[in-house]
């Protein structure tokens, strides 16, 4: 029940929310901010691992911003496939002699940079196999500008995308250390020349799961808990950070996927130990396309993974879990991920054992069963509907009736499986965690062009 | 155990309500926005004769006039928008001639109307079209809006709204005063937003630069950034020996109108805490061909801050033989972070000038390649390899 009472109150703060970010997003015109020698200068950081198939659609992507002053920094973490090589041939890159990294944070001594002053906004890392984290942080070395990006390969910003989360930052520049964008799945949308051109809801049935998860969560979910300050992780997909307080915490904790919650833990950590007015924003109207899982089996890997980076964070902070000095993160964020997230599986598997223990050993009636499982599934299905409601309020990024309908049916479907599955994967992840498997799991990847056909053929 | 399993049951009740009016709800949101939608390609499509009409005639003695015949409500929004669009497209006549059609069509009439309505968000999104429709009529009633707001995102719709209306400077300085009277540092968008003035910008920013409020005097600071006109010298001098607040920009703006400076001023803010203000100078140096400051960029080389560095650098490669004779040296003999920077714009200066074409530059690219050469030998294109150690620079 206590799980509930946040679960609506986080919703409950969205929609609070919700329609001064309409109207911020439907009056604020960007025409003038993105010629302008006012805004701050960027860093976007690509990290990619084996990521040839679509590298280079996003680097194209990422050039063609509509942003006054920014670099574009691609990190190859040592691929095993051909993404430096499709690199250097589109760009014509050539290894700079004396690269100038900063060291500000430490990192594997990397490979080469490669760079062609025909493109001078654009930046090639080479370097050995690190992991994200550490990719992350070669780029920060390497970086020019006060704020950075974290942007996935894989992932498609959309134009606007960085100069609205840059009015955001301008909006209170001081106290802004992070902000976060909102990701969306790509399958089923049509992409022409790096952009996304035709909005669509995926055909298959787990990315269309995900397309309704994504949703919940970050409507739902982040738009409240950043409204708090409570926003726990800002997605590695497309995040905004300001350099200087990346550099204090010391950059991304390598070794360990989950660097996107850890980074935001660790910021907040250190404003309110050293007593720093600051906020961790959300930006929904900045919007990052992303190609999603479309198998079971890269599927679970991923959530897999989360599940062992979730754990993993939450052991390493367990000493911020109610206790006052973190204000929000540590009465309220901290306590309810460790467990309504972490450990939500097991209170749900135990809680449904004792009550199917009960009802066979007759202590009680089956209509118990019943009420407990349509409580479950209809407050589930009540935020899913608070998301969808959000999303039209707002954004109206579906217009077909079509596309509802089916949000609609997918929320409710979910529970059917879906949710059972996602608390099997956290579970495997967690046993993960104690046996020390620490591998990525595999990803593959499809070309963009090759997805967006597929989208215009059905 | 009734009694909790009635309450469940009235909690599914609760939520089974709740769902029904969410679904209901999402439904009539989609069916509305689709029918918006089609009745404004329809109304688009209606008057696409009018709209060429009114392009045309842009330039013609002629009253423009809203289309004959009665408009609907979302029809008269329809053609209210595109001729904000346009206004925000055209300048001068033409954009006056938009902006008295806005008037004669009730256009403003009607927002200002609305600028008191109950419920906020129409409040807003008038204050929006007002400003798109210069209403200069609607500023006094936006200013009091701003005075009543807190600081939001909101604050800056109206504030865009009031820069792009005002006919007065008073009024923009009072609407700076509402937009920084919360304390927030945001003199960039404070300055970005006077930029939307119609009015004299140069004036006004002269103004500012000489008010009392701090504030004031760095929005204008940012507002000017790059773009320093004569006049503004005299009040840049007074500037540079301010306060600390605004003395970054203002050493910034007063380098960048290429002023004559004086070895001991030189040699002052380069000794300036101030890592930004370091940065810059060491960057003007350079561009003034300042040959007697080497030593002191050679110095700066060793800078704890990477820009300050990173400019020093660059500026000594500007600085003819001398200056890249210095970076040769340090980059040869020198050690830690100061070779490093040396050595990347070494590099960099040898890469960018190989492709010079005119006779002069290839003279003096000649030269820094014979100084090159005569450190570091002529055997390879790109000879002095390194590639950086991980270590603890933690400049940002």
């Amino acid at each position: 029940m206590s799980v509930n009472v946040i679960y609506f109150s986080i919703m409950t703060f969205s929609f609070r929310n919700i329609l001064t970010i309409f109207r911020r997003a439907a009056y604020s015109k960007f025409n003038t901010l993105s010629g302008s020698e006012l805004v701050p200068s960027i860093s976007l950081l690509v990290p990619a691992y084996n990521e040839e198939v679509t590298v280079i659609e996003n680097v194209k992507c990422l050039l063609t911003l509509n942003y006054p002053t920014y670099e574009v920094i691609v990190i190859n973490d040592g691929s095993s496939d051909d993404t430096l090589g499709v690199l250097r041939r589109e760009f014509g890159l050539e290894p700079l002699p004396n690269p100038e990294m900063r060291n500000s944070i430490d990192c594997q001594p990397i490979n080469s940079v490669y760079y062609n002053p025909q493109y001078p906004h654009l930046y090639v890392i080479d370097k050995p196999n690190g992991g994200k984290a550490d990719s992350l942080n070669a780029g920060i070395n390497l970086s020019h500008y006060p704020l950075i990006s974290s942007i996935d390969a894989d992932s498609l910003l959309e134009k606007d995308a960085l100069i609205r989360m840059a009015r955001m930052y301008m909006e209170n520049p001081e106290e802004t250390v992070a902000i976060g964008g909102d990701v969306r799945i790509a399958n089923g949308c049509v992409i022409e020349n790096g952009a996304v051109k035709e909005i669509s809801l995926p055909r298959k049935m787990w990315p269309m799961f995900q397309a309704v998860e994504y949703l919940k969560a970050f409507l739902g979910g982040r738009i409240g808990w950043s409204s708090i300050n409570g926003l726990i992780i800002v997605s590695g997909a497309f995040g905004l950070f300001r350099k200087d307080y990346v550099i204090a915490v010391g950059g991304y904790r390598g070794g360990y996927p989950g660097e996107d919650m850890n980074i935001i833990i660790k910021l907040h950590r250190y404003m309110l130990e050293n007593k720093l007015k600051y906020r961790i924003a959300f930006c929904p109207e900045a919007v990052c396309w992303t190609q999603a899982p479309d198998s079971y089996r890269i599927l679970s890997n991923q959530r897999k993974r989360w599940g062992r980076g979730n754990l993993k964070n939450m052991i390493e902070n367990y000493d911020m879990a109610f206790n006052p000095k973190y204000k929000v993160m540590g009465m309220l964020t901290m306590p309810y991920n460790i467990i309504f997230e972490a450990l939500n599986p097991y209170f749900k598997i135990t809680g449904l054992l004792a009550l199917i223990g009960y009802t066979m050993l007759d202590m009680t009636h089956w209509q118990v069963l019943v009420v407990f499982w349509l409580i479950n599934f209809l407050s589930g299905y009540l935020l899913s509907i608070g998301a969808l409601l959000l999303e039209e309020i707002a954004f109206k990024r579906f217009s077909k009736i079509s596309d509802l309908t089916r949000m609609m049916f997918y929320s409710a479907f979910k529970f059917f499986g879906y949710a059972q599955l996602g608390g099997l994967w956290r579970i495997q992840g967690h046993i993960q965690y104690l046996r020390n498997n620490n591998s990525w799991g595999t990803m593959t990847r499809q070309s963009w062009q090759e997805k967006s056909g597929n989208a215009k053929s059905a | 155990m009734d009694s909790h399993l009635t309450v469940a049951i009235y909690f599914i009740y609760i939520c089974l309500g709740l769902i029904g009016a969410g679904m209901l709800l999402l439904f009539w949101f989609r069916i509305r926005a689709l029918g918006i939608a089609k009745k404004t390609q329809m109304y688009l499509q209606k008057h696409q004769n009018y709209f060429i009409f009114v392009q045309t005639h842009l330039n013609g003695a002629a009253e423009l006039q809203l289309p004959p015949g009665k408009l609907t409500k979302l029809e008269r929004r329809v053609i209210q928008q595109k001729l904000i669009e346009w206004i925000e497209q055209f300048k001068g006549d033409l954009r006056d001639k938009l902006v008295k059609l806005c008037h004669d069509a009730g256009f403003v009439r009607d927002d200002i109307k609305l600028l008191d309505s109950l419920f906020y968000g129409r409040r807003i999104s008038a204050a929006y079209r007002l400003g798109g429709m210069r209403a200069a009529e609607a500023v006094p009633r936006m200013l009091l809006m701003m005075e009543k707001q807190k600081y939001s995102p909101l604050t800056i719709v109206i504030a865009r709204a009031i820069a792009k209306s005002a006919e007065r400077g008073d009024q923009l300085k009072e609407m700076l005063h509402h937009l920084l009277r919360h304390g927030k540092p945001i003199h960039n968008m404070a300055a970005d937003i006077v930029m939307e003035t119609g009015l004299d910008a140069s004036r006004l920013l002269l103004k500012l630069l000489e008010d009392e409020n701090p504030d004031f005097v760095k929005v204008a600071l940012v507002a000017m950034w790059g773009q320093a006109v004569p006049e503004v010298v005299p009040a840049l001098d007074r500037l540079v020996g301010a306060e600390e607040d605004v003395r970054a920009e203002a050493v910034k703006l007063y380098l960048s109108s290429n002023p004559v400076l004086k070895d001991e001023t030189i040699a002052e803010l380069m000794a300036n805490p101030d890592s930004e203000i370091r940065a810059e100078v060491a960057k003007t140096l350079g561009n003034m061909h300042a040959a007697g400051s080497i030593p002191l960029l050679r110095t700066a080389l060793k800078d704890q801050n990477w820009r300050v560095r990173n400019n020093s650098a660059e500026s000594l490669a500007k600085l003819g033989d001398t200056g890249f004779e210095v970076l040769c040296q340090v980059a040869k003999h020198g050690s830690g972070i100061e070779r490093e920077t040396a050595l990347h714009h070494i590099e960099k200066t040898m890469l960018e000038e190989s492709e010079h074409q005119k006779l002069d530059q290839m003279v003096a690219y000649n030269k820094k390649k014979l100084l090159y050469e005569r450190y570091f030998g002529v055997s390879e294109s790109k000879p002095v390899r390194q590639v950086a150690a991980v270590g603890g620079d933690y400049t940002a």
